[in-house]
């Protein structure tokens, strides 16, 4: 109780309601001017509206995610796409340093064949097979 | 209500005033969404005194609960795009935003208590409205403003703008339970922080 008034005794039950007896007889019309402003703004609105309607889709990046998870049924699609998402996450934010030097190896133009150790003519097999 | 008053009934064509009596207010908003003028002028007419009628209630003044009636509709149109049928129902959506703005203005007329205009209107017949009534809802709206938001929220629904409690714990989003509690723990603290005020308030001889 932080109430520093001791020497004031609460008001009852009975006085607060004729408090809030003041309020209800607070009653008011609305004016025909100001009802007829807000008709003409929501007709305006309305007629806007087939316009935001037929604008791109834009949903959510978390709610596409979603239904890519509701359309792989089962419990394991799911899990392998949870497990895939959070290593491509993982790998994202700390990757390993044989990921880096893929990813160098491409941006300085080297075949991935040269990088692994594979001869041209196992490339030239697999291709031809 | 009054949506069958005035210079509305003139105005309206047989086709709007089916419009209005048959179609639930989400029905409304659906054909809303899609240019539907006749559903426009309904929902404006259907809701927009409900609107008004609690903005009053909490304000205590035309102005003001006017341009919070406009905004709550705005807020209504703007959200119409994304509205979801299994969402809350209109009513209670206009009942948590119309309060949210209230509170706004509350605040803010409270900041600067000294130049609040009131208007009273006591619809006894032969009943003058008088300094006391106004000195009487002045304090309690400043006391009102002393309690924690949720309790105030409460509070005001319940016995200002005269909702039961399954309704008001349907806009807050909490138990029935939680709405007692806070209702009764916000009856205190108003009736603690009033206490001095008693007389002058006019209370100790009613």
């Amino acid at each position: 109780m932080t109430n520093k008034d001791f020497k004031y005794p609460p008001l009852n039950e009975h006085e607060l309601g004729l408090l809030f007896d003041e309020t209800q007889k607070t009653t008011l019309e609305m004016s025909e001017q100001f009802l007829e402003r807000l008709q003409n703004q929501a007709i305006e609105a309305a007629l806007k509206k087939p316009q935001i309607a037929i604008a791109p889709e834009e949903r959510p990046l978390f709610d596409r995610l979603a239904n890519v998870l509701a359309q792989a049924r089962g419990w394991l699609p799911r899990a392998g796409l949870v497990s895939a998402m959070f290593f491509g996450v993982l790998l994202g934010f700390n990757p390993p340093e044989f990921v880096l030097d893929i990813t160098t190896a491409f941006s300085q133009m080297e075949r991935l064949s040269d990088l692994v150790g594979l001869s041209d003519e196992l490339g030239f097999y697999l291709a031809h097979t | 209500m009054t949506i069958f008053d005035g210079s509305l009934e003139n105005s309206c064509t047989d086709d709007f005033l089916e419009t209005i009596k048959s179609h639930r207010d989400e029905e409304l908003l659906a054909r809303f969404s899609n240019g539907d003028r006749a559903a426009a002028l309904a929902l404006t007419s259907r809701l927009s005194p409900v609107v008004f009628s609690q903005a009053f209630r909490i304000l205590n003044d035309r102005a003001e609960a006017e341009d919070v009636t406009q905004e709550s509709l705005l807020r209504l149109w703007k959200a119409t795009p994304k509205w979801k049928a299994n969402k809350a129902k209109i009513t209670t959506w206009l009942y948590r935003v119309t309060l949210n703005l209230c509170i706004d203005h509350l605040r803010k007329s409270n900041r600067n208590s000294g130049d609040v205009q009131q208007e009273v209107v006591d619809d006894t017949p032969g009943v003058e409205c008088n300094l006391q009534n106004k000195e009487r809802l002045q304090a309690l709206r400043i006391a009102l403003e002393t309690l924690p938001d949720r309790q105030k929220r409460a509070v005001i629904l319940r016995h200002i703008v005269g909702l039961p409690n399954p309704d008001i714990s349907e806009i807050m989003g909490i138990s029935i339970e939680a709405v007692e509690s806070l209702v009764s723990r916000g009856k205190q603290a108003l009736a603690r922080t009033l206490a001095p005020q008693k007389k002058a308030l006019g209370l100790e001889d009613d």
